[in-house]
């Protein structure tokens, strides 16, 4: 009760009091009274207020401290809970679960490709047009501790899912990494490029000579700051542009190795986006069929080799690829030749000694100004925005590329239906990246083909490829 | 083919693995208040290390409650030595982790306990509110500060200690919960560990006695920022608290580090590491190794019982007071 409210209630009270009959107090009295009332009343209020003054300084100092201490305690052990929980983050690289320390990590990545493809009017080879999905991959990757990582991805696009990459890592160094499982063979440039990164839609002509993903175990690393990288690795052994069996049907395994050199990586000069090395794989083959013996596209994806079924890969397996790429600023150039010699023998007993080889240059050069890499154009300057002033990334593409079938492959190995003895292919692409996410794409390509000997060569394949990519 | 192949992998694979071998270092998980300590004793034994060997020995080390440095070991951190404020510590590490036998502590010289200290009071200059003994913390007014003996391994000698003076003094089990639960009701911060509780109470001002390891009270005294605030006052009665430390087997042999984890801990037993011990106010197990007199002369006469005499050792000890179910969760209560 505040003190004007208990005044007034006390003048109140000590007015009812007044007997009725009284004859009305002079102004001096009430005066008085009213100075009575206050007296006793401030008495009152001393004595209530006495508890609170018992409350010594010293016990109310050590509450605050207290509270405040144990405020100091509660935020050290918030801290030292954020500190150790795992980060959880989410943006145009996926999504990822992050340990405290940073050594263990599981990444959710994603690709997936819808094409929409029409082949020329004229061409021989049958071909209808078609929307497909191309690649739908999930991938899960991260570390377990400093030691071990790992991938695995699934793919969705086929009829039935399949497992493509499905590794562990034992990351002794940087210089010395152990990969173990289904990978791909350290072959080719171009197939070493992620799917989601090449310059145009489908690969070119040497990828159809490197092994495509094998099972194995490869020893990697990088040398002298990243300035050189090696693998080298023992596997099952892939048919050309395929990928091994689930297992090893011949009991024959496959050495691969490439050594691949960016002298001036770590430079700031002009050839700091240069690389080259050479790539080579050797092992022996027994059998027939499409565990070991290629069957060779075009850029449209169509067969225009392939071998008789009687036609059996029975020893040695040779490849060797030299190949180099250059990265500075807009422009982009990748090259690479690659050359696959396979015995082979026929039904009749006839052997042969084959050498398929294959070769192409792929120029890209970025309109907007982003700078072109091995990975594509990894961030455009200015994403995309409906309406805004943002169009993203746009990126020009060229290529030349031809395969050589070996004169000897013919007639006795070569299938006649399937037989041409060589294709040469070009093409042109637009790539508009909208942004770190998102790629349309837009190919044209021409492929032409030689006869084999005493046959009347195919007509050109004419294809318009497109295709809209969502990557994470 | 296939051995050829085979082979040239094996070869790399192994070339490369004996290139990987690396420097040398060695991370001890210790407990709270060993700081200074080992940041000198880590100084002197890699110099004397890299003069006995050529090599060059890096030594990191991690600090806590003890209790919870042992579970982060268990949990993976990957000490190459432990050195814990006691046994049942590093008992758990052997127990749940398997990390090191069972009999480690027969490895090292006294238990492997190369230091001691015991439990004593801190009290403001002046000792204003008469603080004496242990029954005096128990007096309602007091303001106690003490760690929790759950995370912290000097909270446990200091609950025991106060234990073993109630035991004494009462002869009564009804008598002894009722003192240590008015003792605990007198703790307005529980720390997390030792060095936590110093600073509530040395530089927050909070209560009106640290109950202490002797070691961390002359620490204080000895630091001229606080040495004119405080006052050491010796209990009737304490506990004779001797932290063991252990090479920890699988984590030195996934390291290679087991030799200079060894070395490392037996050097604590050396002139200089009993001198340093004795230095940072431990009090060290071999004495006769100290030639600095004075150094020793710092620690009082104390009449003190011990984990094995008065509580049947560390393991029934914890089982019986720090479990969960146990004593202390009889006697505390959290906002009580």
């Amino acid at each position: 009760m505040t003190r004007p409210t208990r005044l007034g209630l006390a003048i109140a009270l000590a007015l009812s009091t007044l007997p009725a009959h009284a004859a009305d107090p002079t102004t001096q009295q009430l005066l008085a009274r009213i100075a009575a009332l206050e007296q006793r009343l401030a008495a009152v209020e001393a004595a209530n207020a006495a508890p609170v003054a018992t409350v010594a300084p010293d016990e109310l100092d050590q509450r605050l401290r207290v509270v405040e201490r144990r405020q100091e305690l509660d935020a050290e052990a918030d801290a030292a809970k954020a500190a150790s929980a795992p980060a959880l983050s989410l943006n145009d690289n996926g999504l990822s679960v992050k340990s405290a320390a940073g050594d263990f990590e599981v990444k959710l990545r994603g690709l997936v490709q819808a094409d929409a493809r029409h082949f020329g009017g004229d061409t021989s080879a049958a071909q209808t047009d078609t929307f497909l999905f191309r690649r739908i991959r999930p991938t899960l990757e991260g570390s377990f501790g400093k030691l071990v990582g790992f991938r695995l991805t699934p793919e969705f696009a086929g009829d039935s899912a399949t497992i493509v990459d499905a590794y562990v890592d034992l990351k002794f160094d940087p210089r010395a990494t152990v990969r173990i499982g289904k990978l791909k063979g350290p072959i080719g440039l171009e197939r070493l490029q992620s799917g989601g990164a090449t310059a145009f839609i489908e690969r070119g002509f040497p990828t159809e000579l490197a092994p495509n993903r094998d099972l194995g175990v490869q020893l990697q690393g990088e040398l002298a700051g990243g300035g050189l990288s090696y693998a080298a690795g023992v596997f099952n052994g892939a048919p050309d542009g395929r990928d091994a069996a689930t297992t090893n049907p011949d009991g024959d395994f496959e050495l691969a190795a490439r050594v691949f050199a960016e002298p001036w990586k770590n430079s700031a000069n002009a050839l700091s986006g240069l690389g080259f090395g050479i790539a080579a794989s050797h092992g022996d083959k027994h059998g027939s069929g499409n565990n070991f013996l290629p069957r060779y596209r075009t850029p449209g994806q169509v067969q225009f080799f392939n071998y008789r079924s009687t036609v059996l890969a029975d020893g040695e397996h040779l490849r060797v690829s030299p190949q180099a790429y250059y990265y500075g600023g807009r422009l982009g150039l990748l090259g690479e030749y690659i050359s696959s010699r396979q015995e082979v023998r026929a039904a009749n007993g006839t052997r042969a000694d084959l050498e398929n080889t294959a070769w192409q240059v792929t120029a890209g050069y970025v309109l907007t100004g982003e700078d072109a890499s091995y990975r594509g154009v990894l961030k455009p300057s200015n994403a995309f925005t409906l309406g805004g002033e943002g169009w993203g990334a746009f990126e020009v593409v060229g290529r030349y590329g031809r395969l050589d079938i070996d004169h000897d492959a013919f007639p006795l190995f070569a299938d006649p239906n399937v037989a041409s003895s060589a294709a040469r292919s070009w093409g042109i692409g637009l790539n508009w990246y909208l942004n770190a996410n998102v790629k349309l794409v837009a190919n044209y390509a021409r492929t032409a083909f030689d006869a084999a000997p005493g046959a009347t060569a195919r007509d050109d394949e004419d294809i318009v490829f497109t295709r809209a990519q969502f990557s994470f | 083919m296939k051995i050829r192949h085979s082979l040239l992998l094996s070869a790399l694979v192994l070339a490369f693995g004996a290139a990987h071998a690396a420097d040398k270092t060695l991370l001890n998980v210790s407990y709270d208040p060993t700081r200074e300590l080992y940041a000198d004793v880590d100084r002197a034994f890699a110099a004397q290390w890299k003069r006995q060997t050529g090599e060059t020995l890096t030594i990191r080390a991690s600090h806590g409650g003890s209790g919870k440095q042992a579970r982060a070991v268990i949990d993976g951190l990957e000490a190459d030595v432990v050195t814990l404020a006691l046994s049942a510590d590093i008992d758990a590490i052997a127990d749940k982790g398997k990390l090191l036998p069972a009999n480690w502590q027969s490895r090292l010289p006294h238990n492997s306990a190369p230091y001691a200290s015991t439990i004593v009071f801190l009290v403001r200059k002046g000792n204003p509110k008469k603080i004496h003994d242990w029954d005096d913390l128990a007096k309602p007014g007091i303001g106690v500060i003490t760690p929790n003996p759950k995370t912290s391994g000097g909270a446990r000698w200091n609950y025991l200690a106060a234990w073993a003076w109630a035991s004494r003094e009462y002869r009564d089990g009804g008598k002894v919960l009722d003192f240590l639960t008015r003792l605990f009701k007198n703790v307005p911060v529980l720390d997390t560990g030792a060095r936590g509780a110093t600073t509530t109470f040395v530089e927050r001002g909070i209560g009106d006695v640290l109950i202490a390891w002797e070691n961390e009270a002359l620490l204080t005294l000895d630091e001229a920022d606080t040495r004119a605030g405080f006052e050491i006052v010796v209990p009737s009665i304490s506990i004779k608290a001797e932290p063991p430390v252990a090479w920890v087997d699988r984590n030195v042999a996934r390291h290679g580090t087991r030799k200079q984890a060894e070395a490392y801990l037996r050097f604590l037993y050396s002139p200089q590491g009993q001198a340093l011990a004795a230095k940072h106010f431990y009090r060290p197990a071999e004495p006769d190794k100290v030639a600095d007199k004075a150094a020793l002369a710092r620690f009082p006469a104390v009449d003190q019982v011990t984990i094995d005499g008065a509580f049947g050792g560390w393991k029934k000890a914890q089982a019986e007071h720090f479990a969960d179910g146990g004593f202390f969760d009889r006697i505390y209560r959290p906002g009580s």
